[in-house]
């Protein structure tokens, strides 16, 4: 605990000397980064490749129908140090991912927090949505009421 | 989640923060994964020199003809590095980073025209809208000085061989020889030769396709060549820190040469996480930004979308998958063996 608490101040103090930036060889522009949003679903592929991963899913739609969906995450060698890796998400897999929706409307969006069928939380996003623990402990207790949408998370009661 | 598990993921993730986010020691952008190590200083040459040619023979005269490693005495960099941090910016863009001005008077005026467009797009799209590592082109040089994710490093009395997982995109360092051109074209990482001064690596890269810094960075000519020193230091932390001091000569895109320093870090938690370099599989990440909100991004099932786990183009062939352990497949693409 105590070598935690020490590698996370020192990654906090060092945190506080950068600032963020699009680093990635591509554009995020396509997703929308001022709305969350939460789906369940089943693993078709996890792609875990530079220059970025994608996760697959197939997503039951309300009529029973099915859609398959694609998420974009970080880099191998950064997933690597949050504990992810090319078999985290194996096929036929259920699990629920936030994501920021692509702005055209496709099935598609940019890959924030996965939590896994065992209730583990893991943060495998890039610069296209937020999967840091602030995101998931923002999203524990909306998960909790049922919410899969920021915007109506945060619509005043 | 328990708390310890908790704030493991609040420190891997804001490690990797480091890793990918530009420092603001230097305040610019494009630094990719400063903060290891005191900020980075440029050394400028003794002189200026008229081209990267007299650069380079005037340090070879100095090292006396450079010193003759043998295999036991080559300096090591083996493992796996990333990048920590550059200079290189700051040359061309004034504070405060992505807010600020092309600098005028450092690129030749044609030249600083297409930056200001280019810079533009930067600021208003949050993107540059053409970008060839979009389109599966290597990064070619300079881009390979500052490409995120991991690299190698391997030292040969004759040869040395510096590598970037984009690719994998390879330079290759020709010891104590004289340039070669065998083809009769240039290409993206040229022709290196280098010597060693002791512990140091100095090189005279030449042969260049026109290419560009980054994709927010100005653009360089078929004349761009350049003279690096690399020399590895250690720092408290047990940081260890491979920092190449580098001058840009570029005739067609510089008023005058251009100095900048760039670094990579030992990269030991990716060696205990098991990462070895890959090639990528840029096929599925490629889009071009059209306007804000649209870019040319391709999904499963749309045409133009490529998997790069898809089969081969002999599906009824046995053993063609790409995708052999899992066997997956997406819409549009066929049925796997």
């Amino acid at each position: 605990m105590k070598t935690t608490f020490r590698l996370l101040s020192g990654a906090l103090v060092a945190s506080l000397l950068t600032a963020s930036a699009a680093t990635a060889h591509h554009s995020f522009a396509m997703f929308d980064r001022t709305v969350e949003k939460v789906a369940t679903g089943t693993v078709v592929r996890w792609a875990f490749n530079a220059p970025h991963s994608w996760l697959y899913l197939n997503i039951k739609n309300a009529d029973g129908s099915v859609t398959l969906w694609s998420f974009e995450g970080s880099a191998p060698p950064s997933l690597l140090t949050r504990g992810i890796s090319g078999t985290t998400f194996e096929p036929g897999a259920s699990v629920t991912v936030s994501y920021c929706p692509m702005k055209d409307g496709r099935p598609g969006g940019g890959l924030g927090w996965v939590k896994l069928a065992n209730g583990t939380f893991v943060n495998p996003s890039d610069g296209g949505c937020d999967g840091s623990v602030k995101a998931i402990e923002k999203w524990k207790p909306w998960l909790a009421a049922g919410y899969t949408s920021s915007a109506d998370a945060q619509k005043p009661k | 989640m328990n708390l310890d598990r908790s704030l493991r993921c609040v420190a891997a993730a804001t490690f990797f923060a480091l890793i990918g986010a530009p420092s603001t020691a230097v305040a610019q952008p494009g630094v990719f994964g400063g903060g290891y190590g005191p900020p980075l200083a440029v050394v400028s040459p003794p002189r200026a020199f008229a081209s990267s040619e007299e650069h380079y023979k005037f340090l070879l005269a100095a090292a006396k003809g450079g010193t003759k490693h043998t295999i036991t005495s080559v300096p090591r960099w083996d493992g796996l590095w990333v990048t920590a941090g550059n200079t290189h910016m700051n040359s061309f863009i004034d504070p405060p980073g992505f807010a600020g001005k092309v600098r005028e008077g450092v690129l030749t005026p044609p030249y600083e025209k297409a930056y200001r467009e280019r810079w533009r797009q930067q600021q208003e799209l949050g993107e540059v809208q053409y970008d060839r590592l979009t389109h599966c082109e290597p990064p070619g040089y300079p881009r390979w000085l500052l490409e995120p994710y991991s690299h190698e490093f391997v030292n040969l009395p004759h040869e040395s061989y510096l590598i970037n997982d984009f690719g994998p995109g390879i330079r290759r360092v020709y010891i104590g020889q004289d340039h070669k051109n065998v083809f009769g074209t240039h290409s993206w990482y040229g022709d290196t030769i280098g010597f060693w001064d002791g512990d140091k690596l100095v090189t005279n890269t030449k042969y260049l396709l026109p290419a560009d810094f980054t994709r927010w960075s100005p653009m360089t000519s078929n004349q761009f060549e350049s003279v690096e020193t690399w020399q590895l230091k250690k720092y408290p932390g047990d940081v260890e820190r491979l920092e190449v001091q580098v001058t840009f000569y570029d005739r067609h895109a510089f008023v005058k040469p251009v100095n900048a320093v760039y670094a990579f870090r030992r990269a030991k938690e990716l060696e205990a996480a098991g990462h070895r370099v890959q090639h990528w599989e840029c096929e599925t990440s490629n889009n071009d930004v059209l306007d804000k909100g649209t870019t040319t991004s391709r999904l499963p099932g749309e045409a133009g979308f490529k998997d790069a786990r898809g089969t081969t183009l002999f599906p009824d062939l046995p053993g063609q998958s790409r995708d052999p352990i899992y066997n997956t497949t997406l819409p549009g693409g066929k049925e796997q063996k």
